[in-house]
């Protein structure tokens, strides 16, 4: 009997959701995904790393005073910022690469599918999802950093608006990061995702080298072969702006705004590719 | 007590006892293990600096604090494993041969970073001097605006004696925007009176000043003291010379000289001697008119 009034309830609210999703259009059903996304991280524990992340700090600003010959500050900046990459750019892999695969493994996407679901806006809705929990993770951070300095200077830090704008390229890079995991899970096993987005990384902050060896390379194939590495390859030094910010220097407003429209493209073209193929993707 | 509860306390009694163990074994294979090699600390850098700005990805600014750290690092462990009294301006007895790498490597990763080249410019001239200067003009090229990096390129051309260049570092400092007006002053002083004490005393009061690292200023403090007991000990030969005059012969001991250095309100211990800079007495040659410093006492500098 028990099982029966569940069922009945469990039909109920699929009713009532899809109904819901059918009111709300494209951006409800969008934004009812990147909810889910979001609460399954963290349930998932993938803020933990916030914990180590203050555990390194804190033991960073207690003992870093002793080794660094008066350099705390700079090094606080430098390691909180570095942590902040390194942490996020783990997520962006491991769970990126497991936002799509988790859901065929466990048969859900059946029932996702079953509604009034479209591919693209259920791969939008988890990219966005784990934005928003990379969104948490960055903030939550960025405030570690400047409470880090607060207690290094014993006060007021001009360090501290400084480090802003270096944290929101951060952010820029980990979303092209995510949008190049999902890119790769939507066609391949996560182990290959994981791997060839981090591939990814390490050749996108040598984008700059390609461009060198482009120019001088003689052969006219290999330099067109180099250069069109550099423009499909994203560009991702350009979002290094941790070690100026640690000198307390802020990039220029321009430079933020094409660094963020040059992001916003290269995203909309990962995710339409994306979708592109995980729409001819049989789940049979 | 029931079966779980017997297996977690089990449980919980292997962790303890086995951790305790395992720490206990560490110290056990330290006292086993072959000493280590005293040349492992001056094995050479794997990658040059060049290499490690690639290989840094994103992460540069942190490699380059490490790289910095490593240099302090360095260069503390061989002055705590040195015998005697060594200061920071005279490590040439060290062998402190990866101290210019670490440091290149730390102003590749981070062309902005001055401590190193400031640490550079005073501590590898009595190593290197050649390296010294390369540092402190990279770090020019890169940051044309720190005025502090001509102070220390013409610090080292002054130790060198080259005082033309050395004004001439101090005039293309002096003309950045910011840099203090001593700066151009210093360039008409090292000119019309270079290798005088009065300009080394100026020299070692503007480090002391504008250092940001801790063991520059103290290595400034330290030569500034050294200055003012090179004008004490002149002051006390002028002392015996009058004494002598008026004797005819040198003074045998500090009591002789006591009631003048009470005159004078000079500083003394209990016997008399008067007190250098450090709060050490002087050590006098009785019946020689000379004075020195006491070197097991004295915390000045010897040169």
């Amino acid at each position: 009997m028990e099982q029966q009034l569940r069922t009945l309830d469990a039909a109920q609210t699929t009713h009532l959701e899809k109904s819901k999703l059918r009111r709300n259009g494209t951006l409800g059903r969008i934004s009812a995904i990147a909810r889910n996304a979001f609460r399954e991280a963290v349930r998932d524990r993938v803020l933990y790393n916030l914990v180590l992340f203050v555990l390194l700090l804190t033991a960073a600003s207690v003992f870093i005073g002793e080794l660094s010959g008066g350099q705390e500050r700079k090094i606080i900046v430098d390691l909180g910022l570095s942590a902040m990459l390194l942490f996020g750019m783990f997520i962006s892999i491991f769970v990126g690469v497991g936002l799509v695969y988790k859901e065929i493994e466990r048969r859900t996407i059946y029932a996702v599918f079953s509604k009034p679901v479209g591919r693209g806006e259920f791969l939008v809705g988890k990219y966005l999802g784990l934005c928003f929990t990379l969104l948490v993770n960055v903030v939550v951070m960025a405030v570690g950093v400047s409470l880090a300095l607060l207690y290094v200077s014993r006060g007021w830090d001009p360090l501290i608006p400084t480090i802003w704008p270096a944290v929101l390229l951060i952010y820029l890079e980990l979303m092209l990061l995510t949008a190049v995991a999902l890119l790769f899970s939507s066609f391949s096993s996560p182990a290959l995702s994981a791997l060839l987005t981090f591939l990814i990384f390490v050749a996108g902050h040598f984008s700059a080298d390609l461009k060198v060896l482009a120019v001088s390379l003689g052969s006219t194939g290999a330099r067109w072969f180099f250069t069109g590495l550099y423009y499909l390859l994203p560009n991702l030094a350009n979002y290094s702006f941790i070690t100026p910010a640690a000198h307390g220097r802020t990039p220029a407003p321009g430079f933020v705004f094409a660094s963020a429209l040059y992001a916003f493209v290269y995203i909309a073209v990962i995710l339409a590719a994306a979708t592109l193929i995980f729409s001819r993707r049989n789940f049979k | 007590m029931n079966n779980e509860r017997l297996k977690s306390v089990t449980l919980g009694l292997i962790v303890v006892v086995g951790m305790a163990s395992a720490a206990l074994l560490v110290r056990w294979t330290d006292t086993l293990r072959p000493p280590v090699d005293p040349n492992a600390i001056d094995e050479g850098l794997y990658l040059n600096d060049k290499t490690v700005r690639r290989m840094s990805l994103g992460f540069n600014g942190l490699a380059a604090d490490w790289y910095w750290m490593r240099s302090l690092q360095y260069a503390g462990k061989k002055l705590f494993d040195s015998t005697g009294d060594i200061s920071l301006d005279d490590l040439s007895g060290l062998n402190m041969k990866l101290l210019a790498p670490l440091l290149d490597t730390a102003t590749t990763l981070d062309p902005e970073f001055i401590e190193p080249y400031e640490y550079a410019a005073v501590v590898l001239p009595a190593i290197d001097v050649q390296q010294a200067i390369r540092l402190t003009q990279k770090g020019i090229d890169a940051n044309p605006n720190a005025w502090r990096l001509y102070h220390h390129l013409g610090y080292i051309y002054w130790r060198q004696g080259e005082y033309e260049k050395a004004s001439e570092t101090y005039g293309r400092g002096a003309q950045i925007p910011g840099a203090p007006a001593w700066m151009e002053a210093m360039k008409a002083k090292l000119i019309s009176e270079g290798g005088s004490r009065s300009t080394a005393r100026e020299i070692y009061t503007r480090m002391y000043e504008q250092a940001g690292e801790e063991h520059v200023r103290e290595m400034a403090q330290k030569q500034l003291m050294r200055l003012e007991s090179l004008d004490q000990q002149d002051a006390l030969r002028k002392l015996f010379a009058a004494y002598k005059t008026r004797y005819g012969k040198c003074p045998d001991s500090w009591r002789e000289l006591a009631q003048i250095f009470r005159t004078l309100r000079i500083p003394m211990d209990e016997s008399g001697a008067p007190l250098d800079p450090s709060g050490a007495p002087y050590v006098l040659q009785a019946g020689a008119c000379e004075v020195e410093l006491d070197p097991n006492k004295t915390k000045v500098p010897m040169k």
